[in-house]
């Protein structure tokens, strides 16, 4: 896990929480901003995730190694699928989607900071 | 551009769009958390609390079919949707209660303990939430 990446991810996606959410009370659709937003988004996730498996390939794993896989393939996953699925809608609950996702994103990182290195 | 604006062509198709569509979303997230937590803990520490992990894993598993039976188009999956949503409604308050008056029974915490409050108490909104959208979905319907 890079911390400065993980920090970074956090604040972004709670940024992208803030816009979709305001795109829904003010009754717009998903627009392609909103996807790039996404897109940039996914990337920083998947060079965290990236990362993170060169790191565990080079010897350093988390104890609960099974656990924090699924979390990771968790945070891999989510951007994307819930960007489709929010796009689809073509009214102010496809912003929601994404918000909702992007409200999700960071938890999941707390997560999973806490099995790479519990205690800390 | 709004397909809820006709519900007339294609009636069946209302349950996932619109705050069906947030909906849905939210429960494959809490299937996925659900089924992995109670997975994982049957698999590696079964002897622990089995009543607590089978059922984080059968709550998942509600929420995986409550998930698919709002995406999916049809009556069918409607009525699938209505008896999960009931089923997780009916759970989250049994167990919920449960967990609160006899903590002995559930050693460790499941998705449902104390009425969600783990998960932010979105557990105990979410049949809620599904049961009010499944009605009035079903209402727009009929007129």
């Amino acid at each position: 896990m890079v911390d400065w990446l993980a920090m970074t991810i956090q604040m972004v996606s709670l940024a992208m929480a803030g816009w979709c959410l305001v795109s829904t009370f003010r009754d717009q659709p998903m627009v392609v901003p909103h996807l790039v937003g996404m897109g940039i988004l996914w990337l920083l996730v998947l060079g965290q995730v990236v990362a993170t498996i060169v790191t565990m390939v080079g010897g350093d794993r988390p104890a609960q190694m099974a656990m924090f896989v699924s979390y990771l393939a968790t945070v891999a996953l989510l951007p994307p699928a819930c960007a489709v699925w929010g796009f689809m809608e073509r009214s102010r609950w496809g912003p929601a989607v994404i918000a909702f996702a992007c409200v999700i994103l960071p938890v999941l990182f707390v997560r999973l900071e806490q099995l790479w290195s519990p205690g800390v | 551009m709004s397909e809820t604006a006709t519900p007339a062509t294609s009636p069946d198709r209302t349950l996932r769009t619109g705050p069906g569509r947030v909906l849905v979303a939210v429960y494959a997230v809490f299937a996925l958390a659900a089924t992995a937590r109670g997975g994982y803990q049957l698999a590696t520490r079964f002897e622990e609390a089995p009543l607590a992990y089978a059922l984080s894993l059968f709550a998942g598993v509600v929420y995986l079919v409550a998930a698919v039976g709002l995406a999916r188009a049809g009556r069918t999956s409607r009525t699938v949707a209505l008896v999960s949503c009931g089923v997780e409604m009916v759970g989250v308050l049994v167990v919920g209660a449960a967990s609160v008056f006899l903590p002995d029974v559930f050693p460790d915490d499941t998705v449902w303990s104390n009425f969600g409050g783990g998960y932010l108490f979105i557990p105990l909104v979410l049949p809620v939430l599904g049961l009010w959208w499944i009605l009035r979905v079903h209402r727009m319907d009929r007129n």
